[in-house]
């Protein structure tokens, strides 16, 4: 069981640095399509451009994904995935969905 | 321009290729880059290996709601919009940025552009003098590119409920009609003659 146990872990911090690590490349490459890409905050992607490789580690060894799911209402998913869509249908969708939730998320944001 | 920097021409030329690059008309880049006709006409050919091609834009916005438009429209002016916000640079600079990501995202995948860049350039152009809106899916919640005014709420966009006879033909018919298509805007029609047309009777 423990055995089992760390091995997630080990998983977890390894999709962790995986994902940090794209994360600052594509912030580095090009910062708008970057925060597109991700949904992130201008904030955000100016700190993850900054961080150190050590900070990345330390941030990556945890047992908690750092990355979750973007599509995060059921009915935004199951539109998405459902009735046996061709993938470039399948794609689009995503793809105009997830733009959407990135204006969302600023839109809230903003008022406050 | 009045002044004439030489680093400042060079930014018009560097524009300039790459707009002509993406396919822009020469109507768009007459409007945006600060060169003479004739220089952007010689710009074309060099790039382009042809004359620019002459007729008019496109100018209606049915064609942003036929389905599969509808979708790549949504996915540009969704992308479009994300740069508008929270990007400082300049108007064109972030249409030619949007329009390649859209490019980049429809590569990814393995599909063909729907949208060519004079038509998103319009789009953007009638979501500024507001005759198009986005809507918001009452199901998916996704924005989808809309006739303004339309009522906005229990919309549902295109790809909830796709149109019976959507992506049926698809395959053999579309090579063709895709062609076709392209053989009238090079001819100078736009895609609005033809309902001008079926209408003789």
């Amino acid at each position: 069981m423990s055995v089992a146990n760390g091995e997630i872990s080990r998983e977890i911090g390894d999709i962790n640095l995986a994902y940090m690590l794209l994360a600052q490349k594509l912030v580095k490459q090009d910062r708008v399509a970057a925060m597109f890409r991700l949904g992130v905050s201008s904030e955000l992607a100016d700190m993850l451009a900054g961080m150190s490789l050590a900070q990345i580690l330390k941030l990556a060894a945890s047992n908690f994904l750092l990355c979750s799911f973007r599509l995060d209402e059921h009915a935004s998913m199951s539109a998405v995935v459902g009735e046996g869509k061709d993938t470039m249908l399948q794609q689009a969708h995503m793809s105009i969905l997830m733009s959407a939730r990135s204006l969302q998320t600023r839109k809230a944001a903003v008022p406050a | 321009m009045t002044h004439k920097s030489v680093l400042g021409e060079v930014r018009e030329v560097q524009l300039a290729i790459q707009l002509i690059q993406l396919g822009a008309r020469l109507q768009f880049l007459e409007s945006e880059v600060g060169l003479s006709r004739e220089r952007l006409i010689r710009l074309y050919k060099e790039i382009k290996g042809v004359s620019p091609p002459k007729g008019l834009l496109p100018f209606s916005t049915d064609w942003y709601m036929t389905w599969l438009a509808n979708i790549h429209s949504s996915m540009f002016y969704n992308m479009y919009q994300f740069m508008k916000i929270h990007s400082d640079e300049e108007k064109v600079w972030i249409l030619i940025k949007s329009y390649k990501l859209y490019l980049q995202q429809i590569a990814a995948q393995d599909s063909e552009p729907i949208l060519d860049f004079t038509r998103a350039y319009t789009m953007v152009r009638f979501f500024d003098s507001d005759m198009l809106q986005l809507s918001t899916c009452c199901r998916c919640s996704g924005q989808f590119v809309a006739h303004a005014h339309d009522h906005k709420s229990g919309y549902v966009c295109v790809l909830c409920r796709p149109p019976s006879r959507a992506g049926k033909a698809r395959g053999a018919k579309r090579g063709a009609a895709g062609e076709a298509a392209a053989g009238i805007e090079a001819m100078g029609f736009g895609v609005e003659a033809a309902p001008g047309g079926a209408g003789l009777h």
